[in-house]
């Protein structure tokens, strides 16, 4: 049977051997695929041929590689500048004029998906502007021209598990919003799965349309994050001007309130379910302003200033990766700020680094081809998680999380408190949403979003 | 006794360590080192075991399971896993006891020092839990069709279907293996 697995992901993941001498140690299969700077988004990770005597490590390295390539140029896709329907325009180019309005940015916010009442949504129609928000709502605060708006408004600023929120070297908030593509909504829709009777009513098995390799994209979720930049800082981040609005709290005790603010992005993940990942494929990327690495810490080789780590505090007084104290409220400028470091979650998995680093340097030159100006230079990928064992849109029985690759991964801005290597605690895209249910628990393949149904 | 292996195993090493951690177990060498590993349990296995017993006593244990593995006519699993652990003799030999703590080793993914008994009715007790990988991926909960305290591939609610087959959780079921 395992032969027929591995027979299995050998046809899908399109490997096919090819007599060759060695393998570089930085490069990914021969003939394979190549970042490019295109408005299409993929279907799936395209794949090329393995050396014949390569090592177990030579091989993730070299498919981990196909699938970092897939990652940028989903990342390049969906922050491509939008046309009039919200596809990418052909005729531009990502970040011809520095910075540009982007393609997921008009997918649709959960919030406009899992309505009160269990109403039923959809996908152009209008967004939910909070009563605190409506006062500052103003048509045109941001590009409202295209086809698909999504709303001005962050509300999210807890991390996963209510770990806690990351506050920046300011003492601002992060703020996150969750977005859906249309494959993702219309299935949602279809099913009824947006109100908690149409979860209640589902009998079959909640299962997302998976992406093709020359086919269209399968279900697409993206999670961002943000922070309160100054104009001053504009130039090195996608920036929006967006409404942040904080619900009203009991504990701590604040008013809902929501003023408009000049966000940058600080945090993207990017899950795609697709025909060679009935797991979704996990792609996060980062701004390079960030954090630095335990390395960056341990040598001393530190940039002036991080988005979220004061390089002039250490040791015992600013140990790092800390939950801000309690009281947590956002409408309020913290005196805590997030000393953040990123930890090695790639221990025996050297592979992903690698990969990451020769990849990141592809695609900002590619970036930088188009413009010395363009804000896009400024992210970078962190890596991309995959399952080793899977078949076609579909998990393989026995091993439903797939065996993902790298065994770990986190953003720092969006699990900042759960970085690590310890299995079921430490972050693991794959691991973590297989948990995902309905709020009827009936599993709800691989996303959360689900529950917020009303 | 303790060494640290100088540099990795070879690829044919670690393959070899896996057919025969296949033989021992019952379960299939493809599931003992997948195509594409990145846990890679059988190399932290491999290394950890030399790091105990000393690279000679490995090979040695390594060299037998090649000669029955080229035997004519050919041994089948079971046989070359009756004979390397010596389940016939009352006194299994140093080399026997290796290949048990191996066994051990994938079951349970703790190390058991060689030759150490239990006793009163008791298991011996463990070194170490080698790894949490190795704590969540040992083969014990893969025969029990089961998953570890603490730890689950399964969705919310898979104790209400039945399970996977014990072929698809990796058991060699060929020659009436698993029954």
């Amino acid at each position: 049977m395992k032969k027929i697995v591995t027979i299995i992901l050998l046809t899908v993941v399109a490997v096919t051997m090819v007599i060759m001498t060695s393998i570089p140690t930085t490069m990914a299969t021969v003939d394979g695929p190549e970042i490019s700077l295109s408005p299409n988004i993929p279907g799936d990770a395209t794949f090329g041929a393995l050396p014949p005597n390569a090592t177990n490590e030579q091989k993730l390295l070299a498919i981990q590689g196909d699938f970092d390539i897939y990652s940028w140029n989903t990342f390049i896709a969906l922050n491509w500048p939008p046309g009039p329907d919200g596809n990418g325009d052909p005729n531009k180019k990502i970040g011809q004029n520095g910075d540009n309005d982007t393609v997921w940015e008009h997918y649709r916010d959960i919030a406009d998906i899992f309505l009160p009442g269990g109403a039923t949504p959809s996908y152009n129609g209008p967004v939910s502007v909070p009563t605190q928000c409506k006062a500052s709502y103003k048509p045109g605060m941001r590009i409202i021209s295209q086809v698909g708006k999504t709303p001005t408004v962050l509300t999210e600023f807890s991390q996963p598990f209510n770990t806690g929120p990351i506050i920046d070297q300011n003492g601002n908030y992060t703020r996150f919003e969750i977005l859906v593509n249309k494959p993702m909504f219309d299935y949602i829709l279809a099913n009824n799965l947006y109100s908690k009777a149409g979860q209640k009513a589902f009998t079959g098995e909640v299962a997302f349309p998976c992406g093709g390799p020359t086919g269209p994209e399968g279900a697409i979720m993206v999670k961002s994050a943000w922070k309160v930049i100054s104009v001053a800082d504009k130039a090195r981040f996608h920036t929006q001007t967006v409404l942040v609005y904080s619900p009203a709290s009991q504990n701590p005790k604040y008013a809902a309130s929501c003023s408009p603010k000049l966000m940058g992005l600080v945090g993207l993940h990017i899950g795609h379910k697709t025909d060679s990942a009935s797991q979704w494929l996990w792609s996060t990327f980062e701004h390079v302003d960030n954090v630095p690495t335990e390395a960056d810490v341990a040598s001393g080789k530190l940039k002036a200033k991080y988005n979220y780590y004061n390089p002039k505090c250490s040791g015992a007084k600013c140990p790092p990766n800390q939950i801000p104290p309690r009281p947590w409220n956002p409408t309020k400028v913290s005196m805590f700020h997030s000393q953040v470091v990123r930890m090695n979650m790639f221990k025996g998995n050297e592979f992903a680094f690698t990969s990451a680093d020769a990849r990141n340097a592809d695609a900002l030159k590619l970036l930088l081809g188009v413009s010395s100006k363009s804000v896009w230079q400024n992210y970078e990928l962190i890596s991309t998680m995959w399952p080793t064992n899977t078949g076609k849109c579909q998990a393989t029985p026995g091993d439903p999380l797939g065996t993902p690759a790298p065994n770990f991964l986190a953003n720092t801005t969006l699990e900042t408190y759960i970085q690590g290597m310890v299995p079921n605690v430490s972050s693991n895209c794959i691991e973590c949403h297989n948990n995902a249910t309905m709020t009827n628990a009936k599993a709800s393949d691989f996303t959360y979003i689900l529950q917020r149904a009303q | 006794m303790s060494t640290n292996p100088s540099t990795p195993p070879s690829e044919s090493t670690l393959q070899a360590f896996a057919d025969m951690s296949a033989a021992l177990t019952g379960f299939q060498s493809s599931f003992i080192r997948p195509f594409l590993d990145p846990v890679n349990l059988s190399g932290t296995f491999y290394q950890f075991a030399v790091s105990q017993v000393g690279q000679p006593r490995m090979d040695a244990l390594m060299g037998t399971f090649a000669s029955l593995s080229n035997q004519t006519p050919k041994l089948t699993s079971q046989q070359i896993a009756d004979t390397l652990l010596e389940t016939a003799l009352d006194a299994p030999s140093l080399q026997a006891q290796l290949a048990q703590s191996i066994v051990a080793m994938w079951y349970l993914g703790s190390w058991y020092v060689p030759g150490v008994l239990g006793g009163g009715g008791f298991g011996p007790p463990a070194l170490q839990v080698i790894s949490s990988q190795a704590y969540t991926k040992s083969l014990a909960w893969n025969l029990a069709q089961s998953h570890p305290m603490g730890f689950s591939a399964f969705t919310f609610g898979y104790w209400s279907q039945q399970p996977a087959s014990l072929q698809t959780f990796g058991v060699d079921t060929s020659n009436g293996g698993g029954q």
